[in-house]
């Protein structure tokens, strides 16, 4: 392993006093230490080919614990296979796909209809949609890293589960089952029962153990006499499982992650950044490890390393001296590569704009809503859940007027796409549905003027409406990845390829660290743990993972435990997140320039 | 608090080694009216000043490196309110590349974004003997401005000159309401503005 190299903050400070607090960190600032040379640096510790979220988020890591980072792409954007992009590198890419240059994709179709009055630029489109819990470790390393200074995000607290061809409202919170008038008393006490239950279910292993192995599906059932219902409800909406055979541990602690998000920042249980998802977040970690010093170069790919050498030659001519590790994502695994490993695991993903606002599956003034497809409940008779995030142009990456429907689905093959076209079918039936002018009386409940879904659904099951949706535009594509489905991040899918250093001598990618594709994951779950184990096989422990004591410009000093001037307007002041619990903030008043 | 503050995020761009980075710092760690200390966070740097009425905070984001190899991202530019393209007055490829940055940020920058041309390292043309440096006209740079719809200085921030100028300047331009500014502008969000 390598020998440790001061930090940051270590190296910057030539007067570290002893006794006195610990040196605040400076940030680099580009061309005041020292002109910047015109060309890459010839030697650096670490390479890291693709700005993904996970390869961003180790950039950043690394530059702050004091590893000179080289960061390039092969693409002319940042994000990779997490980017953002507009409807004209959308096209660029699908064609890329389908010619083989981009690995981990195939079957891209993207259709466009001609004449609408949008441009490229009105839109933003996640290759990985995904939305982010607000107990969860990636939000932690946001406020710890300070990159969400960086965005912006938004509460998303809307979820709909579709059965019997309609879209119920979910019955997520105590409220919400109290509330309720559909359920019946007993099924009440048993959900306030199970609720309790699975905010503290590891301590109670007596209930659970017997069903480790059984269905979540088979353990509510035995356990909690619950119906149907509200089980899938759990396992689907609350848990954003795949199907009802997830086994119960896995379950419940998807089940937890919900109810435990909930309430942390005001009455929802994820967010999402504005302006893109995935593909933001990394432009942030991005910018962080620049400031650090890490260099950027987009337009730039891996072409050898040589382990013996350790030197990489990179697309633009330059060759770079690798002090320690290469770190390459599969997606840019240089031409000829031999050692990618075996990408088993399927997703497949449908995203369209139409030309419908949708804000009637939106909750108050929000932009966004999960909406999932439970086992069964499509016309294709689907075993696999659909999962969709809606976004509105409230989210920032859609044009006024429009909406992105992204929707995926682990079914694999024919099957896979038969079930986002189903769900396609049903979502844009169902808003056709709802917006219809027909009898504006049917559509609010007296009580709050809010939109019923549910009397709505129903009262117009069959309804046939004339309108037809306006597609602005339609986007298929399956992705693979080496992360199980619902699995959690094993540190042997990033085992260096060392052991081939021998053999294979023609093989461009000896000796370098692949990390992986994104996993089907809905939420960012698993990509701060995939960070950390690529940063172990760097530094040898994760100890020192973005262990840097910031200062805050914050003048009041005062930090409060919420992120509420985040998420919602700015209130003059929005530094002030802090996860709860999360080490003191040390404030430096006073600075030597 | 006594006024409302407004935070204006304002980007910094220029050819490397132009003084980009001597010209904030100058900004920040001079005593500037009724100004706190300044603070260098993991962000980026941040300043208030006290223009009329109102406090403004800039937020100002350094390119970090990221532009040396053309590689500043898109984030670098979302709702900066206000941008500052910095030359040198003794390197004419600097201005030819201020042109440049400009550009850029007409097309990528929203479309009412203030911007301030700054022509820097006044103080190597100034004094006997010295003006042979100078290669790149004043009225140049006047020119351009004018053409562009620019604020326009020529600074030193090694001797301060016209440094504060060009943030109150820029500052004077903000409205006073931001919020409702961005919301007319914009595609974006009724709760946009956490710039």
């Amino acid at each position: 392993m390598s020998i440790r190299r001061p930090s940051m903050a270590e190296r910057r400070s030539s007067m570290t006093q002893e006794g006195s607090l610990r040196p605040p960190v400076v940030p680099h600032l580009a061309g005041l230490e020292k002109p910047l040379p015109e060309t890459v640096p010839e030697a650096c510790d670490v390479v890291i080919a693709g700005t993904g979220l996970t390869e961003s988020i180790l950039a950043a890591a690394l530059a702050w614990q004091g590893s000179s980072v080289l960061h390039i792409d092969a693409n002319d954007y940042y994000g990779d296979t997490t980017a953002t992009l507009t409807i004209d590198q959308l096209k660029t890419w699908v064609e890329r796909v389908n010619k083989g240059e981009i690995k981990g994709y195939q079957d891209a179709v993207l259709y466009i209809p001609r004449g609408n009055e949008f441009k490229s630029k009105d839109f933003g489109i996640d290759l990985t949609p995904k939305v982010l819990f607000c107990k969860s470790d990636l939000l932690s390393l946001l406020v710890t890293a300070r990159v969400y200074k960086y965005l912006e995000f938004l509460p998303l607290s809307s979820f709909h589960f579709f059965e019997n061809d309609n879209f119920e409202k979910m019955t997520s919170t105590k409220q919400d089952i109290f509330t309720n008038q559909t359920l019946s008393l007993a099924t009440k006490r048993s959900l306030m029962k199970f609720i309790k239950f699975s905010l503290d279910w590891e301590s109670h292993p007596d209930v659970w153990s017997p069903y480790k192995d059984a269905s979540i599906e088979t353990f509510l059932q035995e356990q909690f006499k619950l119906e149907k219902a509200q089980i899938f409800e759990l396992i689907f909406s609350i848990g954003l499982c795949n199907n009802n055979e997830t086994h119960t541990p896995e379950a419940l602690a998807r089940i937890k992650r919900y109810l435990i998000s909930y309430d942390v920042y005001g009455n929802f249980p994820v967010m999402y950044s504005k302006y893109g998802g995935a593909g933001e977040i990394s432009q942030g970690f991005c910018r962080s490890a620049a400031v650090a010093g890490a260099t950027y170069k987009l337009n730039t790919k891996l072409v050898s390393f040589d382990p013996k050498t350790k030197i990489a030659q990179l697309s633009d001519n330059s060759c770079v001296k690798i002090n320690e590790q290469i770190i390459i994502s599969p997606s840019q695994a240089p031409t000829d590569s031999k050692f990618l490993s075996k990408q088993n695991y399927e997703i497949q993903r449908l995203t369209v704009i139409v030309k419908k606002d949708c804000t009637q599956w939106f909750h108050d003034n929000e932009s966004a809503a999960v909406v999932v497809f439970p086992s069964g409940s499509l016309e294709s008779n689907n075993k696999q859940a659909v999962q969709a995030i809606i976004m509105g142009e409230g989210s920032g990456i859609t044009a006024k007027g429009t909406c992105v429907w992204y929707m995926s689905t682990i079914e694999t093959g024919k099957r896979g796409r038969d079930d986002l076209e189903a769900a396609l079918k049903a979502m844009e039936g169902s808003i056709l549905r709802e917006s219809s002018d027909l009898d504006t009386q049917d559509y609010f409940d007296n009580a709050n003027g809010m939109l019923n879904s549910v009397k709505l659904g129903q009262s117009f099951k069959d309804f046939v409406p004339k309108e037809k949706i306006q597609y602005i535009l339609k986007f298929y594509y399956i992705q693979f990845t080496s992360i199980p489905h619902a699995g959690v991040v094993n540190p042997n899918l990033y085992r260096k390829n060392s052991v081939h250093v021998e053999d294979d001598v023609d093989a461009p990618d000896r000796g370098v660290i692949y990390s992986s594709l994104p996993s089907s994951e809905i939420s960012y779950d698993g990509i701060v743990t995939a960070s950390k184990i690529l940063y172990e096989k760097v530094v040898g422990s994760d100890d020192d993972f973005f262990d840097v004591d910031f200062e805050d410009d914050d003048d009041e000093g005062s930090i409060a435990n919420n992120l509420e001037s985040a998420i919602a307007e700015d209130d003059d002041d929005d530094e002030h997140i802090v996860e709860p619990g999360a080490a003191p903030v040390e404030f430096a008043e006073d600075m030597e320039l | 608090m006594s006024r409302p503050i407004t935070a204006v995020k304002l980007v910094l761009l220029g050819e490397a080694a132009v003084g980009k980075s001597s010209l904030v710092l100058r900004f920040v760690s001079n005593d500037f009216q009724e100004n706190k200390e300044p603070t260098i966070g993991a962000a980026f740097l941040t300043q208030r000043c006290v223009i009329g009425d109102q406090t403004i905070k800039f937020e100002i984001w350094d390119t970090a490196g990221q532009e040396r190899f053309a590689s500043l991202a898109p984030m670098y530019y979302r709702n900066a309110q206000c941008a500052l393209v910095v030359y040198d007055v003794t390197k004419p490829a600097s201005f030819i590349k201020a042109r440049h940055w400009v550009k850029e940020l007409h097309e990528q920058a929203s479309p009412n974004i203030i911007i301030a041309l700054v022509g820097n390292k006044c103080d190597l043309v100034e004094g006997e003997g010295n003006e042979q440096n100078r290669k790149v006209a004043k009225e140049e740079g006047e020119q351009l401005a004018q053409e562009e719809n620019l604020v326009f200085f020529e600074t030193s921030a090694k001797s301060g000159l016209n440094v504060k100028e060009v943030f109150i300047a820029l500052g004077s331009k903000i409205p006073s309401n931001v919020q409702l500014n961005i919301q007319n502008d914009s595609a974006t969000s009724a709760n946009a503005c956490n710039c």
